[in-house]
């Protein structure tokens, strides 16, 4: 099929990060190329805007690590697209926060683990939450509008009344509460971050009544529990529909997690190839664009316009092919195997002992994760 | 916070913090950006928004009005109504 025009664009600009999140959006194995320079990411931003984005997220691993951030948020306002920092506020003081308003950033999202600091620090592996409660003070003080985003789980599904405070307190304009989504080191550490269906039920309404007590006031968006569903999401609204991911080393991804989810995916580099060739006529980009690709039930069902057959990701992680229906249907013949691990799951895991923190790439135990990986 | 029922007369409507208007190169049709958003705006939002820069709802609701040779009642009801979407949605403040 044609391809479509893209509105956003995710640059992850590094895999470096001083936090340890056990869910962290990283790939668990990332590859070891040199980062994209300041020049290439340049280059990336004015080829995104010919080719139709508006948007950009400034994402990682941590962004603030780049110290050419500012820069590179510049030149995503010279090519006219709407600038979005995605960080974990570790290294934003208020020097940076001003030189990234100047340079015109239009928004940030802040991650925080808990609105508990014992908690937080817990998850993040390190004392990070102190100084995330300054970086959103930094934030506010330099004007720029603020999102809080909660990666939700076990642990912390619970604290949802609290964290939802922790934005009002902190004045955010924009909270999003995201049930973890098992790919990568969430899909390694499963066991321990999947929640109970009853925190899940709990959680839900936790947020419906958030919703409409601070309408008009803070903005929430809550991202379901998927595995607790009984219809896929429309993730992406659909396969390199409207988003692209380029990665620290500049890879091109229809999806953030497709890397290491779909391993027969062959995935091209912005070094070799333009964004346009890439959005348009690479074999990534075109393997599962449109409804063409799809098998049954999804082929002959009224809702594939509307889901898009869910995740190719979760096919791929839960059935072994990135070709078949999003598991998480009721519909699909592998829906047993996301009940089996619903059925499976031990409330009694709960704690950072059991499960991995991220390493940054590079590092530490190598060996280890290949064990993980693998078993 | 309660949405008012209506916007009065002379509410000062402005786009919120963090919200630009802007032409989309692709369509040259006017959007609105925001975090995590996109909104593609039909004609009449678009005459409204341009001119949300700080008069009062009833100047624009005239200006529209002579611009357009329609009743004043009914654009002035339809700033509204587009006002109070846009409002709820966080998108346009009222000073």
């Amino acid at each position: 099929m044609t391809a479509p025009r893209p509105y956003a664009l995710l640059a992850e600009l590094t895999y470096r990060c001083p936090l340890h999140c056990p869910y962290c959006s990283n790939p668990a194995r990332a590859r070891n190329d040199a980062e994209l320079t300041t020049a290439e990411w340049h280059r990336v931003l004015r080829e995104a805007t010919e080719l139709g984005v508006l948007q950009v997220g400034f994402s990682g691993g941590e962004p603030l690590v780049r110290r050419d951030l500012a820069e590179l948020v510049h030149g995503a306002r010279e090519a006219k697209l709407y600038t979005n920092l995605i960080t974990s506020g570790v290294g934003l003081d208020e020097s940076r926060a001003n030189e990234l308003r100047e340079a015109g950033l239009d928004s940030v999202q802040l991650s925080f683990q808990s609105d508990d600091v014992d908690l937080a620090d817990e998850i993040a592996g390190v004392r990070a939450h102190q100084p995330k409660l300054a970086a959103a003070s930094f934030i506010r003080a330099a004007g720029i509008p603020l999102s809080l985003n909660f990666v939700i789980h076990r642990r912390n599904i619970d604290r949802l009344p609290q964290m939802i405070g922790l934005a009002e307190a902190l004045g955010a304009e924009r909270v999003e509460l995201a049930n973890v989504q098992f790919y990568g080191w969430a899909f390694l550490n499963r066991a321990a971050l999947l929640p109970t269906r009853e925190q899940v039920a709990r959680a839900r309404e936790v947020a419906t009544a958030a919703k409409a007590r601070l309408a008009g006031k803070i903005d929430i968006f809550y991202v379901l529990p998927d595995y607790y569903e009984t219809r896929p999401k429309p993730c992406l609204n659909g396969w390199g529909q409207r988003y692209l991911t380029v990665n620290p080393i500049g890879d091109v991804l229809p999806c953030p997690t497709a890397s290491s989810a779909i391993p027969d995916l062959h995935f091209e580099n912005v070094r070799a190839r333009s964004l346009d060739w890439i959005w348009r006529q690479s074999e990534s980009f075109n393997r599962f664009r449109g409804t063409e690709w799809m098998p049954e039930p999804c082929r002959s069902c009224p809702q594939k316009e509307i889901d898009f057959g869910g995740c190719r990701c979760q096919a791929a992680l839960l059935t072994g092919s990135a070709a078949n229906t999003d598991p998480v249907c009721s519909l699909s013949p592998n829906r047993v195997r996301v009940d089996a691990v619903l059925r499976d799951l031990n409330p009694s895991i709960v704690g950072a002992f059991d499960w991995m923190p991220r390493v940054n790439p590079n590092k530490e135990a190598a060996a280890t994760l290949d064990r993980e990986v693998t078993r | 916070m309660l949405i008012p029922a209506q916007i009065a007369d002379d509410a000062r409507p402005r786009l919120a913090r963090g919200v630009r208007l802007q032409i989309d190169g692709t369509t040259g049709k006017s959007v609105l950006l925001f975090p995590e958003g996109i909104l593609e705006l039909n004609e009449t939002a678009q005459e409204i928004l341009t001119r949300c820069d700080g008069r009062p709802l009833s100047d624009i609701a005239c200006a529209l009005a002579e611009e357009y040779d329609v009743d004043l009642a009914t654009l002035a009801a339809d700033v509204r109504e587009v006002l109070a979407d846009l409002q709820r949605r966080k998108l346009v403040e009222l000073a």
